[in-house]
């Protein structure tokens, strides 16, 4: 897995595609030719699409469309999918209000 | 009728408690804690929710919690999953727009944005 | 913070028998899952497994199941349900949301299996109501007695498509079509053989162009693609669906080990993101494991494997076992695990293209591209003989690590030897007296007991059926060949169901005696 993006690569210009507009990210709506675009303006880690366009970042935490993000996301860069470094994975792994979130279990040491 | 009533394997389905719940207004049949989203299918309700920018509607998918698109409003909490949450005698479900419930309301309100 | 000493992530087939091994050396476990009951996707598994008797072969997965709880129960072991894990921190504190309520757990080793999550691929319409994954229409079918849809397609030929498609006829549906954009089928052939014969066909080198309808599926076009999967124009069918499931694939939910600081990496013949473990799961950081489909994904029998050697060396880590009891109970999983990852499916095998069996016998060309084996290829196979009077005719053509039928048979008919992979071979001098067991023990459904010559210008056909409603004795219909054409006229001689069968009822046939080597499944 390639951890150093190598930023100097040329990845040509941006060529719009028949299926651009097939929806990716489900949960908050995101396509195919949104996440290519974003490629070109320079997101090229999926930590930096997930922050510039929020796939992944929906109700379901990237469930079903992250493999398909880093497919495309891989594509437009010409790497394989195995190049390319997954987001980051951390709590809550599974949607949760912010009030259960907040609510933790109050152990008293002294007991 | 969506229900299986005898299976080659399985035999006919357990015995379950009745239940009534109300669907957009409408009152419908469930078996006590049965997902919601499959009492839902068995009434022939395809669309759960439509979706927050385009409008789309939506429905089970993944059946096991993970995908959330199933989610509706239950009992006035929006963004339950319904494949997962247990049906209970006189629930109120609503199809979820957005994040909102799906009323005239709130259709108006849209196409005027 | 409540302390544990082994904390297992979920209750499926792995973590339990994580778990058991674990509690039976004296350890004090508890499993978190985030589902209402027990028993991952094992409970969705109504068809007979493979392998051997230590694997289970045989019983259906739900049974399989059962037994797992039963023994876990036995164990001691404490199965917390309704309870996401939502993160894995640092120094092994597992964070966990119960009802309203996040609490901290520490484990002194954390055994990760939390299995895997279905692909799915993208079309014109995929987000329509209608369009679900193959675990939901199990989910909806199996557990809750729900019709998934009335007229359904199926995407993808692994194991996985074949087998829920042919849960999906048994469920009542009607499965129109079993489409894959790969040139031949994934699954085993048996799978596809057993759905072909019911008429199901199959369009291999196609995919889905489009999914139709406004509100939710009114019906799909399916499209030939090229060796570059790009779309032919003018090869496009149009099917009347009102769903369209896809099983194309798992990838391992491994996200907890990475957000723990496990080594990960990305094996595409694994499935995805997996830890980086030892040949019994042990990850990068020490006293935490990972065991089935997260570490790579396979069957659920090799999960059960693996789980109960992360079992065994969690014991040893903690003290409750000697190293020689831990190298000795390991010596005798390595070897189950080893039978089971033998033949043309084997995860070493993945993306080879076979063309013999380990006999070199020809693969069938038409079974990988139709999903039936054609009349001519037939009797290469050694499980395909003629004899006078009844005997098996085992229609098993692949390498698959599977041997009930040996044991099933009470004369010694059917042979298959210390290589559970070996095609079966009916023995020429042993006697069929006819019980049907064979038929039954077949977790492919490929054996059928025929009597080529009943002397009157018939013959008889056993076939197993598992479906509603079952035919009457004396009811006329068609016998169907291979590929579910319709041969010949039929009639019905006998149903046999025994609670030996296990809900596979034995259908016999009389046909003309020339369809006795063709006619395979019996229709009204």
């Amino acid at each position: 897995m390639n951890t150093i993006v190598d930023r100097t690569k040329d990845i040509g210009e941006f060529i719009p595609q028949p299926d651009d507009d097939m929806l990716i990210c489900r949960c908050e709506e995101v396509t195919k030719g949104e996440i290519r675009r974003a490629v070109h303006d320079g997101m090229w880690t999926i930590t930096e699409i997930r922050r510039y366009l929020r796939t992944g970042m929906g109700l379901c935490q990237g469930q079903t469309c992250a493999r398909l993000v880093k497919g495309i996301v891989a594509r437009e860069l010409g790497i394989s999918m195995a190049e390319l470094e997954p987001a980051a994975a951390r709590s809550p792994m599974r949607p949760i209000e912010m009030k259960v979130l907040g609510n933790e279990e109050v152990t008293d040491l002294w007991q | 009728m969506n229900r299986i009533e005898n299976h080659p394997i399985l035999g006919e389905p357990q015995k379950t408690e009745k239940v009534t719940f109300c669907f957009d207004g409408q009152e419908m049949n469930g078996n006590m804690g049965e997902p919601i989203a499959m009492a839902l299918k068995a009434n022939g309700v395809m669309i759960h929710r439509y979706t927050q920018k385009e409008h789309k509607p939506r429905g089970i998918f993944c059946a096991i919690g993970r995908c959330t698109d199933c989610v509706m409003i239950v009992d006035g909490k929006p963004n339950v999953r319904t494949c997962v949450t247990p049906l209970k005698d006189g629930m109120v479900i609503q199809t979820q727009d957005g994040v909102m419930p799906k009323t005239e309301a709130n259709e108006v309100e849209r196409s005027r944005v | 913070m409540k302390r544990y000493e082994v904390i297992v992530v979920g209750a499926g087939p792995s973590g339990l028998s994580a778990a058991i091994e674990a509690a039976k050396r004296g350890l004090k476990v508890i499993v978190f899952d985030e589902n209402e009951k027990p028993g991952g996707q094992l409970f969705k598994q109504i068809h007979k497994f493979f392998g051997s008797k230590k694997h289970h072969a045989k019983i259906r997965g739900f049974k399989i199941g059962e037994n797992l709880l039963e023994e876990a129960n036995y164990a001691g072991v404490e199965v917390a349900l309704n309870a996401t894990v939502i993160g894995l921190y640092a120094d092994k504190e597992v964070v966990v949301r119960r009802n309203d309520q996040v609490f901290h757990y520490k484990g002194d080793c954390i055994i990760i299996a939390t299995g895997a999550a279905e692909n799915m691929v993208t079309f014109p319409g995929w987000t329509l109501p209608g369009v679900i994954g193959a675990g939901a229409a199990q989910t909806m079918m199996n557990l809750h007695g729900i019709k998934p849809g009335k007229k359904v397609l199926m995407l993808g030929s692994g194991n996985v498509g074949l087998v829920v498609s042919f849960q999906l006829l048994q469920a009542g549906c009607e499965v129109v079509a079993l489409v894959d954009a790969a040139p031949q089928i994934g699954g085993y052939g048996v799978h596809a053989a057993k759905l072909s014969r019911t008429g199901v066909p199959f369009y291999l080198s196609h995919t889905i162009a489009k999914a139709h309808g406004e509100d939710c599926v009114t019906g799909v076009t399916i499209c030939e693609v090229d060796s570059q999967f790009k779309l032919i124009a003018g090869t496009e069918k149009y099917f009347d669906v009102d769903t369209i499931c896809m099983a194309v694939g798992l990838s391992p939910m491994s996200q907890l080990l990475k957000m723990s600081g496990c080594l990960m990496e990305d094996n595409p013949k694994r499935g995805g993101q997996v830890p980086i473990i030892d040949e019994f799961g042990e990850t990068s950081v020490p006293g935490i494991f990972a065991a089935g489909d997260v570490s790579g994904i396979e069957e659920a029998s090799s999960a059960m494997i693996e789980g109960r050697m992360a079992g065994v060396c969690v014991a040893e880590y903690l003290g409750y076992c000697t190293h020689e009891e831990k190298n000795e109970s390991l010596a005798e999983l390595k070897k189950d695990l080893e039978s089971l990852r033998q033949g043309m499916f084997a995860p070493a095998n993945r993306g080879k293209k076979i063309t013999k069996t380990e006999e070199g016998i020809e693969i069938s060309d038409s079974l990988l591209k139709n999903g039936f084996v054609a009349e001519q290829e037939i009797e290469r196979y050694p499980g395909v003989v003629h004899k006078s009077g009844i005997h098996p005719v085992i229609e098993c053509t692949q390498n698959i690590p599977c041997n009930p039928c040996q044991d099933a048979c009470p004369k010694g008919c059917i042979s298959i030897g210390e290589n559970i992979t070996n095609l079966p071979v009916v023995e020429d001098e042993n006697v069929c007296i006819n019980c049907g067991m064979c038929v039954a023990s077949c977790s492919g459904q490929a054996i059928f007991l025929v009597d080529e010559d009943c002397g009157d210008g018939s013959a008889t056909v056993t076939i197993p059926y598992e479906f509603l409603p079952i035919p009457e004795v004396g009811e006329k219909g068609f016998g169907l060949g291979r590929n579910g054409e319709r041969l010949c006229e039929a009639t019905v001689v006998s149903v046999k169901s025994v609670k030996a069968f296990d809900h596979t009822n034995l259908l016999t046939m009389r046909v003309p005696k020339e369809y006795a080597m063709s006619a395979r499944f019996y229709a009204s």
